[in-house]
Protein backbone atom coordinates (compact mmCIF):
# COMPACT_ATOMS: atom_id res chain seq x y z
CA UNK A 1 0.00 0.00 0.00
CA UNK A 2 0.94 3.68 -0.98
CA UNK A 3 0.16 6.43 0.95
CA UNK A 4 0.82 10.01 -0.42
CA UNK A 5 -0.81 12.56 2.41
CA UNK A 6 -0.82 16.47 2.01
CA UNK A 7 2.79 16.13 -0.06
CA UNK A 8 3.96 19.02 -1.47
CA UNK A 9 6.94 19.57 -3.98
CA UNK A 10 8.55 22.68 -4.53
CA UNK A 11 10.89 23.76 -7.42
CA UNK A 12 12.02 27.14 -6.31
CA UNK A 13 8.63 28.99 -6.67
CA UNK A 14 7.46 26.09 -8.72
CA UNK A 15 4.97 23.90 -6.91
CA UNK A 16 5.48 20.92 -9.18
CA UNK A 17 2.79 18.48 -6.28
CA UNK A 18 0.41 20.58 -4.53
CA UNK A 19 -0.83 19.01 -1.05
CA UNK A 20 -1.71 16.05 -3.03
CA UNK A 21 -3.22 13.00 -0.89
CA UNK A 22 -4.15 9.55 -2.24
CA UNK A 23 -3.80 5.88 -1.87
CA UNK A 24 -2.81 3.10 -3.97
CA UNK A 25 -3.97 -0.36 -2.56
CA UNK A 26 -3.07 -3.49 -2.26
CA UNK A 27 -4.58 -6.04 -4.78
CA UNK A 28 -5.16 -2.95 -7.14
CA UNK A 29 -4.07 -1.36 -9.93
CA UNK A 30 -4.27 2.22 -9.56
CA UNK A 31 -3.78 4.32 -12.64
CA UNK A 32 -1.91 8.04 -12.52
CA UNK A 33 -3.39 9.95 -14.83
CA UNK A 34 -2.77 13.80 -15.57
CA UNK A 35 -1.69 16.36 -18.65
CA UNK A 36 2.16 16.90 -18.81
CA UNK A 37 4.28 18.99 -15.97
CA UNK A 38 1.49 18.04 -13.66
CA UNK A 39 3.31 16.12 -11.34
CA UNK A 40 2.81 12.45 -11.72
CA UNK A 41 7.01 11.67 -12.27
CA UNK A 42 7.94 14.06 -9.07
CA UNK A 43 5.30 12.13 -6.80
CA UNK A 44 6.52 9.24 -7.89
CA UNK A 45 9.84 10.36 -6.87
CA UNK A 46 9.64 11.81 -3.79
CA UNK A 47 8.05 8.26 -2.90
CA UNK A 48 10.84 5.93 -3.64
CA UNK A 49 13.28 8.47 -1.60
CA UNK A 50 15.35 10.22 -4.65
CA UNK A 51 13.86 13.53 -3.85
CA UNK A 52 12.26 15.06 -0.49
CA UNK A 53 8.95 16.65 0.21
CA UNK A 54 8.68 20.23 0.70
CA UNK A 55 6.54 19.40 2.87
CA UNK A 56 3.72 16.04 3.79
CA UNK A 57 4.57 12.01 3.63
CA UNK A 58 4.43 9.39 1.48
CA UNK A 59 5.28 5.99 2.60
CA UNK A 60 4.91 2.24 1.61
CA UNK A 61 3.54 -0.21 3.85
CA UNK A 62 3.51 2.70 6.42
CA UNK A 63 7.38 2.85 5.77
CA UNK A 64 9.31 5.93 4.63
CA UNK A 65 11.07 4.66 1.71
CA UNK A 66 14.70 5.27 2.71
CA UNK A 67 13.84 3.14 5.71
CA UNK A 68 13.18 0.32 4.19
CA UNK A 69 16.38 -2.54 4.55
CA UNK A 70 15.77 -4.54 1.42
CA UNK A 71 13.89 -2.12 -0.62
CA UNK A 72 14.23 -4.02 -3.80
CA UNK A 73 11.90 -6.62 -2.04
CA UNK A 74 9.33 -4.23 -1.09
CA UNK A 75 8.77 -1.96 -4.03
CA UNK A 76 9.90 -2.12 -7.84
CA UNK A 77 10.74 0.73 -9.10
CA UNK A 78 10.90 2.13 -13.09
CA UNK A 79 10.72 5.97 -13.40
CA UNK A 80 12.89 6.26 -16.48
CA UNK A 81 13.65 3.73 -19.18
CA UNK A 82 16.58 5.61 -20.11
CA UNK A 83 18.37 4.84 -16.65
CA UNK A 84 21.02 2.66 -18.18
CA UNK A 85 24.56 2.72 -18.99
CA UNK A 86 24.51 2.56 -22.86
CA UNK A 87 27.74 0.57 -22.43
CA UNK A 88 26.78 -2.05 -20.18
CA UNK A 89 25.10 -5.37 -20.79
CA UNK A 90 21.85 -6.07 -20.23
CA UNK A 91 22.23 -8.69 -17.73
CA UNK A 92 25.14 -7.24 -16.12
CA UNK A 93 22.96 -3.76 -15.83
CA UNK A 94 20.30 -6.30 -13.85
CA UNK A 95 22.98 -8.19 -12.33
CA UNK A 96 24.83 -5.15 -10.50
CA UNK A 97 20.81 -4.17 -9.32
CA UNK A 98 20.25 -7.62 -7.85
CA UNK A 99 23.60 -7.55 -5.96
CA UNK A 100 22.73 -4.64 -3.49
CA UNK A 101 20.51 -7.55 -2.15
CA UNK A 102 21.76 -10.19 -2.97
CA UNK A 103 20.00 -11.80 -5.60
CA UNK A 104 20.89 -14.80 -7.25
CA UNK A 105 22.00 -14.57 -10.92
CA UNK A 106 19.07 -17.75 -11.50
CA UNK A 107 16.49 -14.36 -10.63
CA UNK A 108 18.28 -12.01 -13.10
CA UNK A 109 17.81 -14.84 -15.54
CA UNK A 110 14.37 -15.40 -15.37
CA UNK A 111 13.32 -11.60 -14.68
CA UNK A 112 15.02 -12.02 -18.39
CA UNK A 113 12.82 -14.50 -19.66
CA UNK A 114 9.72 -12.59 -17.79
CA UNK A 115 10.39 -9.56 -20.15
CA UNK A 116 11.50 -11.68 -23.05
CA UNK A 117 14.78 -10.07 -23.23
CA UNK A 118 16.65 -13.72 -23.64
CA UNK A 119 18.08 -13.06 -26.83
CA UNK A 120 19.59 -9.47 -26.35
CA UNK A 121 20.30 -9.96 -22.22
CA UNK A 122 24.41 -9.91 -23.41
CA UNK A 123 24.15 -6.97 -25.89
CA UNK A 124 25.27 -3.67 -25.01
CA UNK A 125 22.32 -1.55 -23.47
CA UNK A 126 22.95 1.24 -25.85
CA UNK A 127 22.04 -0.54 -28.93
CA UNK A 128 18.59 -1.18 -27.57
CA UNK A 129 15.15 -0.02 -28.99
CA UNK A 130 12.97 2.23 -26.91
CA UNK A 131 10.73 -0.55 -26.47
CA UNK A 132 13.60 -2.68 -25.37
CA UNK A 133 15.14 -0.16 -22.61
CA UNK A 134 11.83 -0.11 -21.41
CA UNK A 135 11.52 -3.64 -20.83
CA UNK A 136 15.07 -3.83 -19.38
CA UNK A 137 13.13 -1.24 -16.72
CA UNK A 138 10.29 -3.33 -16.23
CA UNK A 139 12.91 -6.28 -15.71
CA UNK A 140 14.56 -4.23 -13.06
CA UNK A 141 11.22 -3.63 -11.16
CA UNK A 142 10.85 -7.31 -10.86
CA UNK A 143 14.00 -8.56 -9.47
CA UNK A 144 13.24 -8.56 -6.01
CA UNK A 145 9.81 -10.22 -6.56
CA UNK A 146 8.16 -7.40 -4.59
CA UNK A 147 4.92 -6.58 -3.18
CA UNK A 148 4.66 -2.91 -4.39
CA UNK A 149 5.43 -1.75 -8.19
CA UNK A 150 5.87 1.90 -9.19
CA UNK A 151 5.96 1.90 -12.79
CA UNK A 152 6.34 5.72 -14.55
CA UNK A 153 4.45 5.38 -18.25
CA UNK A 154 5.28 1.40 -18.64
CA UNK A 155 4.09 1.26 -22.20
CA UNK A 156 5.62 3.76 -23.52
CA UNK A 157 7.26 2.33 -26.48
CA UNK A 158 6.48 -1.12 -26.37
CA UNK A 159 4.38 -2.39 -29.31
CA UNK A 160 0.87 -4.08 -29.01
CA UNK A 161 2.35 -7.51 -27.94
CA UNK A 162 4.18 -5.72 -25.22
CA UNK A 163 1.43 -3.35 -24.50
CA UNK A 164 -0.77 -6.37 -24.03
CA UNK A 165 1.61 -8.14 -21.87
CA UNK A 166 1.74 -5.21 -19.33
CA UNK A 167 -1.22 -5.12 -19.44
CA UNK A 168 -2.00 -9.09 -18.16
CA UNK A 169 1.60 -8.56 -16.02
CA UNK A 170 0.06 -5.70 -13.79
CA UNK A 171 -3.38 -7.57 -13.15
CA UNK A 172 -1.94 -10.98 -12.08
CA UNK A 173 0.29 -9.18 -9.89
CA UNK A 174 -2.53 -7.02 -8.26
CA UNK A 175 -4.89 -10.02 -8.19
CA UNK A 176 -1.81 -12.21 -5.90
CA UNK A 177 -2.05 -9.07 -3.29
CA UNK A 178 0.20 -6.53 -4.65
CA UNK A 179 -0.19 -2.75 -5.22
CA UNK A 180 0.83 -1.33 -8.34
CA UNK A 181 1.01 2.71 -9.21
CA UNK A 182 1.22 2.99 -12.98
CA UNK A 183 1.06 6.24 -14.74
CA UNK A 184 -0.45 6.22 -18.28
CA UNK A 185 -1.24 8.89 -21.12
CA UNK A 186 -3.39 5.89 -22.34
CA UNK A 187 -6.64 5.80 -21.37
CA UNK A 188 -7.75 3.10 -23.46
CA UNK A 189 -5.12 0.90 -22.25
CA UNK A 190 -5.79 2.23 -18.81
CA UNK A 191 -9.11 1.59 -18.70
CA UNK A 192 -8.66 -2.15 -19.11
CA UNK A 193 -6.57 -2.31 -16.57
CA UNK A 194 -7.17 -0.33 -13.58
CA UNK A 195 -9.00 -0.70 -10.78
CA UNK A 196 -8.99 2.69 -9.65
CA UNK A 197 -7.53 6.10 -10.88
CA UNK A 198 -6.32 8.85 -9.45
CA UNK A 199 -6.19 12.01 -11.47
CA UNK A 200 -4.02 15.11 -10.87
CA UNK A 201 -3.55 18.21 -12.61
CA UNK A 202 -1.23 20.99 -11.68
CA UNK A 203 0.17 18.92 -8.93
CA UNK A 204 -3.39 19.02 -7.54
CA UNK A 205 -5.75 15.45 -7.03
CA UNK A 206 -8.89 15.98 -9.55
CA UNK A 207 -10.11 12.90 -8.83
CA UNK A 208 -9.21 9.37 -7.33
CA UNK A 209 -11.99 6.90 -7.46
CA UNK A 210 -12.72 3.49 -9.44
CA UNK A 211 -12.73 3.80 -13.12
CA UNK A 212 -16.70 2.99 -13.72
CA UNK A 213 -17.57 5.88 -10.88
CA UNK A 214 -15.08 8.80 -12.54
CA UNK A 215 -17.36 8.03 -16.09
CA UNK A 216 -20.37 7.68 -14.23
CA UNK A 217 -19.90 11.01 -12.51
CA UNK A 218 -18.89 13.13 -15.49
CA UNK A 219 -21.50 14.18 -17.53
CA UNK A 220 -22.14 12.82 -20.79
CA UNK A 221 -19.04 10.64 -20.83
CA UNK A 222 -18.88 7.49 -22.29
CA UNK A 223 -15.08 6.56 -21.86
CA UNK A 224 -12.54 7.18 -19.61
CA UNK A 225 -10.60 9.55 -21.89
CA UNK A 226 -13.88 11.79 -22.34
CA UNK A 227 -14.28 11.66 -18.38
CA UNK A 228 -10.49 12.61 -18.14
CA UNK A 229 -10.56 15.55 -20.62
CA UNK A 230 -13.40 16.99 -18.65
CA UNK A 231 -12.02 16.65 -15.15
CA UNK A 232 -8.39 17.99 -17.00
CA UNK A 233 -9.54 20.75 -19.52
CA UNK A 234 -8.48 23.49 -16.70
CA UNK A 235 -5.36 22.26 -15.66
CA UNK A 236 -3.59 21.73 -19.04
CA UNK A 237 -0.31 23.38 -18.96
CA UNK A 238 1.11 22.46 -22.12
CA UNK A 239 -1.56 22.48 -25.26
CA UNK A 240 -0.46 21.76 -29.20
CA UNK A 241 -2.19 24.27 -31.64
CA UNK A 242 -3.48 23.15 -35.42
CA UNK A 243 -0.40 24.50 -37.86
CA UNK A 244 -3.16 27.23 -38.95
CA UNK A 245 -3.91 29.04 -34.89
CA UNK A 246 -0.06 29.07 -34.83
CA UNK A 247 0.26 30.58 -37.79
CA UNK A 248 -2.29 33.95 -37.19
CA UNK A 249 -1.07 34.09 -33.85
CA UNK A 250 2.40 34.83 -33.86
CA UNK A 251 4.36 34.11 -30.33
CA UNK A 252 1.02 34.64 -28.39
CA UNK A 253 3.48 33.91 -25.37
CA UNK A 254 2.64 31.39 -22.37
CA UNK A 255 -0.48 31.79 -21.01
CA UNK A 256 0.33 31.23 -17.27
CA UNK B 1 32.14 -4.33 7.02
CA UNK B 2 29.03 -7.22 7.79
CA UNK B 3 28.88 -10.60 5.23
CA UNK B 4 25.55 -11.46 5.69
CA UNK B 5 24.20 -14.99 4.87
CA UNK B 6 23.37 -15.25 1.67
CA UNK B 7 19.88 -15.73 2.47
CA UNK B 8 19.25 -12.98 4.33
CA UNK B 9 17.61 -10.48 2.07
CA UNK B 10 18.86 -6.49 2.11
CA UNK B 11 21.66 -4.63 1.58
CA UNK B 12 24.42 -4.82 3.62
CA UNK B 13 27.72 -3.37 2.71
CA UNK B 14 29.81 -5.78 1.24
CA UNK B 15 26.68 -6.79 -1.30
CA UNK B 16 27.27 -2.84 -2.33
CA UNK B 17 30.90 -3.28 -3.24
CA UNK B 18 29.90 -6.31 -5.01
CA UNK B 19 27.55 -4.25 -7.12
CA UNK B 20 29.70 -0.99 -7.13
CA UNK B 21 33.04 -3.82 -8.84
CA UNK B 22 30.06 -5.53 -11.25
CA UNK B 23 28.96 -2.01 -12.44
CA UNK B 24 32.90 -1.00 -13.37
CA UNK B 25 34.29 -4.01 -14.58
CA UNK B 26 30.89 -4.37 -17.09
CA UNK B 27 32.29 -0.94 -18.45
CA UNK B 28 35.06 -0.89 -21.34
CA UNK B 29 35.67 2.72 -20.72
CA UNK B 30 37.69 0.93 -16.90
CA UNK B 31 39.60 -1.17 -19.08
CA UNK B 32 40.91 1.38 -21.69
CA UNK B 33 41.80 3.99 -19.16
CA UNK B 34 43.85 1.58 -17.10
CA UNK B 35 45.85 0.44 -20.06
CA UNK B 36 45.93 4.15 -21.21
CA UNK B 37 47.66 5.22 -18.23
CA UNK B 38 50.11 2.33 -17.92
CA UNK B 39 51.14 3.29 -21.48
CA UNK B 40 51.29 7.02 -21.01
CA UNK B 41 53.01 6.67 -18.08
CA UNK B 42 55.55 4.14 -19.52
CA UNK B 43 56.03 6.04 -22.63
CA UNK B 44 56.50 9.60 -20.90
CA UNK B 45 59.06 7.79 -18.71
CA UNK B 46 60.91 6.29 -21.64
CA UNK B 47 60.84 9.71 -23.37
CA UNK B 48 62.81 11.90 -20.91
CA UNK B 49 64.79 8.49 -20.67
CA UNK B 50 66.17 9.54 -23.72
CA UNK B 51 67.22 12.67 -22.30
CA UNK B 52 69.62 10.77 -19.39
CA UNK B 53 73.46 11.69 -19.88
CA UNK B 54 75.89 9.29 -17.91
CA UNK B 55 76.66 11.16 -14.71
CA UNK B 56 74.03 13.77 -13.95
CA UNK B 57 73.86 12.55 -10.84
CA UNK B 58 70.31 11.73 -11.60
CA UNK B 59 68.63 8.88 -9.39
CA UNK B 60 67.06 5.30 -11.55
CA UNK B 61 64.31 5.61 -8.92
CA UNK B 62 63.49 9.28 -10.19
CA UNK B 63 63.17 8.62 -13.89
CA UNK B 64 60.47 5.33 -13.18
CA UNK B 65 58.38 7.72 -11.71
CA UNK B 66 58.89 10.63 -14.38
CA UNK B 67 55.93 9.48 -16.18
CA UNK B 68 53.72 10.46 -13.06
CA UNK B 69 52.91 13.55 -15.00
CA UNK B 70 50.84 11.77 -17.53
CA UNK B 71 49.97 8.93 -14.83
CA UNK B 72 48.06 11.34 -12.66
CA UNK B 73 45.63 12.49 -15.43
CA UNK B 74 44.71 8.90 -15.74
CA UNK B 75 44.14 7.93 -12.66
CA UNK B 76 42.11 11.41 -12.45
CA UNK B 77 39.64 10.31 -15.09
CA UNK B 78 39.34 6.82 -13.24
CA UNK B 79 37.97 8.93 -10.22
CA UNK B 80 35.87 11.35 -12.38
CA UNK B 81 34.49 8.50 -14.32
CA UNK B 82 33.01 6.44 -11.51
CA UNK B 83 32.17 9.45 -9.59
CA UNK B 84 30.10 11.03 -12.31
CA UNK B 85 28.88 7.85 -14.27
CA UNK B 86 26.22 7.85 -12.96
CA UNK B 87 24.51 11.24 -13.38
CA UNK B 88 25.92 11.57 -17.05
CA UNK B 89 24.07 8.12 -17.95
CA UNK B 90 21.16 8.51 -15.44
CA UNK B 91 21.30 4.76 -13.12
CA UNK B 92 21.42 6.68 -10.07
CA UNK B 93 18.24 6.59 -9.94
CA UNK B 94 18.16 2.76 -10.31
CA UNK B 95 21.67 2.67 -7.81
CA UNK B 96 19.94 5.14 -5.46
CA UNK B 97 16.64 3.46 -5.14
CA UNK B 98 18.33 -0.11 -4.38
CA UNK B 99 20.44 1.85 -1.69
CA UNK B 100 18.61 4.89 -0.64
CA UNK B 101 20.60 4.95 2.34
CA UNK B 102 23.12 6.36 -0.26
CA UNK B 103 26.38 6.70 1.84
CA UNK B 104 27.34 3.04 0.79
CA UNK B 105 27.57 3.86 -2.65
CA UNK B 106 29.91 6.26 -2.59
CA UNK B 107 31.87 4.71 0.41
CA UNK B 108 32.37 1.11 -2.14
CA UNK B 109 32.41 3.65 -5.10
CA UNK B 110 35.80 5.30 -3.28
CA UNK B 111 37.03 1.55 -2.26
CA UNK B 112 36.90 0.39 -5.67
CA UNK B 113 38.17 3.28 -6.96
CA UNK B 114 41.31 2.83 -4.71
CA UNK B 115 41.82 -0.41 -5.59
CA UNK B 116 41.64 -0.29 -9.46
CA UNK B 117 44.00 3.13 -9.33
CA UNK B 118 46.64 1.11 -7.33
CA UNK B 119 46.73 -2.12 -9.52
CA UNK B 120 46.88 0.58 -12.22
CA UNK B 121 49.84 2.56 -10.30
CA UNK B 122 51.65 -0.52 -9.92
CA UNK B 123 51.29 -1.85 -12.97
CA UNK B 124 52.54 1.51 -14.48
CA UNK B 125 55.58 1.49 -12.19
CA UNK B 126 56.36 -2.07 -13.60
CA UNK B 127 56.06 -1.01 -17.34
CA UNK B 128 57.88 2.02 -16.52
CA UNK B 129 60.70 -0.10 -14.83
CA UNK B 130 60.89 -2.35 -17.62
CA UNK B 131 61.12 0.33 -20.65
CA UNK B 132 63.87 2.38 -19.15
CA UNK B 133 65.94 -0.65 -17.94
CA UNK B 134 68.65 -0.12 -21.29
CA UNK B 135 68.44 4.01 -20.59
CA UNK B 136 69.33 3.57 -16.65
CA UNK B 137 71.81 0.92 -17.75
CA UNK B 138 73.58 3.28 -19.90
CA UNK B 139 73.48 6.46 -18.25
CA UNK B 140 74.63 4.22 -15.23
CA UNK B 141 71.55 5.12 -12.91
CA UNK B 142 71.21 2.33 -10.06
CA UNK B 143 67.90 1.40 -8.40
CA UNK B 144 69.03 -0.44 -5.70
CA UNK B 145 65.67 -1.47 -3.52
CA UNK B 146 67.35 -1.88 -0.52
CA UNK B 147 67.77 1.51 0.29
CA UNK B 148 65.03 3.26 2.13
CA UNK B 149 64.97 6.62 -0.03
CA UNK B 150 64.32 4.46 -3.54
CA UNK B 151 61.55 2.53 -2.17
CA UNK B 152 60.15 5.35 -0.53
CA UNK B 153 59.94 6.98 -4.07
CA UNK B 154 58.66 4.10 -6.08
CA UNK B 155 55.58 3.02 -2.64
CA UNK B 156 54.81 7.12 -2.82
CA UNK B 157 54.76 7.05 -6.62
CA UNK B 158 51.89 4.52 -6.32
CA UNK B 159 50.32 6.61 -3.27
CA UNK B 160 50.26 9.79 -4.76
CA UNK B 161 48.07 7.98 -8.29
CA UNK B 162 45.67 6.31 -5.92
CA UNK B 163 45.19 9.80 -3.86
CA UNK B 164 44.68 11.42 -7.55
CA UNK B 165 41.97 8.72 -8.37
CA UNK B 166 40.08 9.32 -4.79
CA UNK B 167 40.13 13.21 -5.61
CA UNK B 168 38.91 12.64 -8.51
CA UNK B 169 35.84 10.93 -7.36
CA UNK B 170 35.48 13.25 -4.69
CA UNK B 171 35.32 16.12 -7.61
CA UNK B 172 33.43 14.15 -9.66
CA UNK B 173 30.93 13.10 -7.33
CA UNK B 174 30.41 16.44 -5.82
CA UNK B 175 30.00 18.24 -9.16
CA UNK B 176 28.09 15.49 -10.88
CA UNK B 177 29.52 16.64 -14.76
CA UNK B 178 32.31 14.76 -15.90
CA UNK B 179 34.19 18.03 -18.02
CA UNK B 180 33.57 20.63 -14.99
CA UNK B 181 35.07 17.72 -12.97
CA UNK B 182 37.79 17.08 -15.00
CA UNK B 183 38.65 20.20 -15.90
CA UNK B 184 38.53 21.20 -11.98
CA UNK B 185 40.87 18.55 -11.63
CA UNK B 186 43.34 19.55 -14.28
CA UNK B 187 43.63 23.08 -12.60
CA UNK B 188 43.92 22.19 -8.88
CA UNK B 189 46.20 19.43 -9.61
CA UNK B 190 48.91 20.57 -12.84
CA UNK B 191 47.34 24.15 -13.71
CA UNK B 192 47.28 26.18 -10.36
CA UNK B 193 50.40 24.95 -9.46
CA UNK B 194 52.33 25.72 -12.59
CA UNK B 195 50.58 29.46 -12.53
CA UNK B 196 51.59 29.83 -9.08
CA UNK B 197 55.23 28.91 -9.54
CA UNK B 198 55.80 31.80 -11.73
CA UNK B 199 55.27 34.11 -8.95
CA UNK B 200 56.78 32.66 -5.77
CA UNK B 201 56.06 34.67 -2.79
CA UNK B 202 54.90 33.06 0.97
CA UNK B 203 51.43 33.56 -0.12
CA UNK B 204 51.56 31.87 -3.60
CA UNK B 205 53.80 29.56 -2.04
CA UNK B 206 51.74 28.96 0.55
CA UNK B 207 48.88 28.16 -1.49
CA UNK B 208 51.18 25.71 -3.75
CA UNK B 209 51.64 23.65 -0.31
CA UNK B 210 48.19 23.51 0.16
CA UNK B 211 47.19 22.62 -3.36
CA UNK B 212 46.20 18.75 -4.22
CA UNK B 213 48.73 19.29 -6.74
CA UNK B 214 51.58 19.43 -3.93
CA UNK B 215 51.06 15.42 -3.65
CA UNK B 216 53.28 15.30 -6.40
CA UNK B 217 55.74 15.78 -4.21
CA UNK B 218 55.59 12.35 -3.14
CA UNK B 219 57.26 11.24 -6.86
CA UNK B 220 60.57 13.40 -5.89
CA UNK B 221 63.60 12.00 -4.52
CA UNK B 222 64.94 13.40 -1.38
CA UNK B 223 67.75 15.71 -3.19
CA UNK B 224 64.89 17.55 -4.76
CA UNK B 225 62.74 18.00 -1.79
CA UNK B 226 65.30 19.49 0.19
CA UNK B 227 66.02 21.89 -2.41
CA UNK B 228 62.26 22.46 -2.54
CA UNK B 229 61.67 23.05 0.89
CA UNK B 230 64.82 25.61 0.67
CA UNK B 231 63.50 27.70 -1.66
CA UNK B 232 60.40 27.72 -0.40
CA UNK B 233 58.79 30.57 1.15
CA UNK B 234 55.73 28.86 2.47
CA UNK B 235 55.41 25.79 4.65
CA UNK B 236 58.32 22.80 4.29
CA UNK B 237 56.26 19.72 3.58
CA UNK B 238 59.40 17.73 3.84
CA UNK B 239 58.92 14.19 2.30
CA UNK B 240 55.52 12.98 3.67
CA UNK B 241 53.62 16.64 3.56
CA UNK B 242 52.32 16.44 0.08
CA UNK B 243 50.86 13.31 0.62
CA UNK B 244 49.36 14.27 3.72
CA UNK B 245 47.64 17.43 1.51
CA UNK B 246 46.83 15.14 -1.15
CA UNK B 247 45.16 12.85 1.30
CA UNK B 248 43.05 15.35 3.50
CA UNK B 249 41.59 16.77 0.05
CA UNK B 250 40.58 13.68 -0.34
CA UNK B 251 38.97 12.84 2.53
CA UNK B 252 37.46 16.61 2.89
CA UNK B 253 36.12 15.98 -0.88
CA UNK B 254 34.47 12.73 0.04
CA UNK B 255 32.80 14.04 3.00
CA UNK B 256 31.37 17.37 1.08
CA UNK B 257 30.26 14.97 -1.57
CA UNK B 258 28.96 12.54 0.41
CA UNK B 259 27.40 15.74 2.36
CA UNK B 260 25.64 16.68 -0.96
CA UNK B 261 24.48 13.23 -1.37
CA UNK B 262 22.83 12.73 1.77
CA UNK B 263 21.08 16.00 2.10
CA UNK B 264 19.80 17.04 -1.43
CA UNK B 265 17.40 15.74 -4.10
CA UNK B 266 18.77 13.51 -6.65
CA UNK B 267 17.32 15.05 -9.64
N1 LIG C 1 14.26 18.89 -10.99
C1 LIG C 1 13.32 19.78 -11.30
N2 LIG C 1 13.58 21.10 -11.19
C2 LIG C 1 12.64 22.02 -11.48
N3 LIG C 1 11.40 21.74 -11.88
C3 LIG C 1 11.08 20.45 -12.00
C4 LIG C 1 12.01 19.40 -11.73
N4 LIG C 1 11.39 18.22 -11.94
C5 LIG C 1 10.14 18.51 -12.34
N5 LIG C 1 9.94 19.84 -12.38
C6 LIG C 1 8.67 20.52 -12.73
O1 LIG C 1 7.65 19.92 -11.98
C7 LIG C 1 6.47 19.84 -12.73
C8 LIG C 1 5.97 18.41 -12.73
O2 LIG C 1 6.80 17.59 -13.52
P1 LIG C 1 6.62 16.02 -13.63
O3 LIG C 1 7.75 15.48 -14.41
O4 LIG C 1 6.36 15.45 -12.30
O5 LIG C 1 5.28 15.92 -14.52
P2 LIG C 1 4.57 14.62 -15.09
O6 LIG C 1 3.20 14.61 -14.55
O7 LIG C 1 5.40 13.42 -14.85
O8 LIG C 1 4.53 14.97 -16.64
P3 LIG C 1 4.63 14.00 -17.93
O9 LIG C 1 3.28 13.47 -18.17
O10 LIG C 1 5.04 14.95 -19.02
O11 LIG C 1 5.66 12.96 -17.64
C9 LIG C 1 6.81 20.39 -14.11
O12 LIG C 1 6.39 21.72 -14.15
C10 LIG C 1 8.30 20.30 -14.17
O13 LIG C 1 8.83 21.30 -14.99
MG1 LIG D 1 6.45 12.06 -16.10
Amino acid sequence: MIEVESLTKRYGTVRAVDELSFTAHSGAVTGFLGPNGAGKSTTMRVVVGLERPTSGTATVDGRRYADLAAPLHAVGVMLDARSVHPGRTAFRHLLAQARTHGISRKRVDEVIGMTGLESVAGRRAGTFSLGMGQRLGIAGALLGDPGTLILDEPVNGLDPDGVLWVRRLVRELADEGRTVLLSSHLMHELALCADRVVIIGKGRLLADAPVQEIIDRSTGAASLEDAYLQLTADSVQYRGRSADDSATTPTAGSTR
Amino acid sequence: MTVAAPTRPGVTFSRVLAAEWTKLLSVRSTLWTVVGTILAAASLAFALGMFVRPDSGQSGSSLIVSGYLLAQLGTLVLGVMVGTGEYSVGTFRVTFTAVPRRLPVLLAQALITAVVALATAVGALLASFLVTVGQRGAGGLTVDLTDGATVRVLVDYVCFLVGVAVVGLGIGALLRRPTAALVTGVLVLVVFDHLLAVNPGRVTDTVRALLPGSGARLTMDDATLTALDATTLGPQLGPWGGGVVLGLWAVGLLIAAGYRLRRHDLA
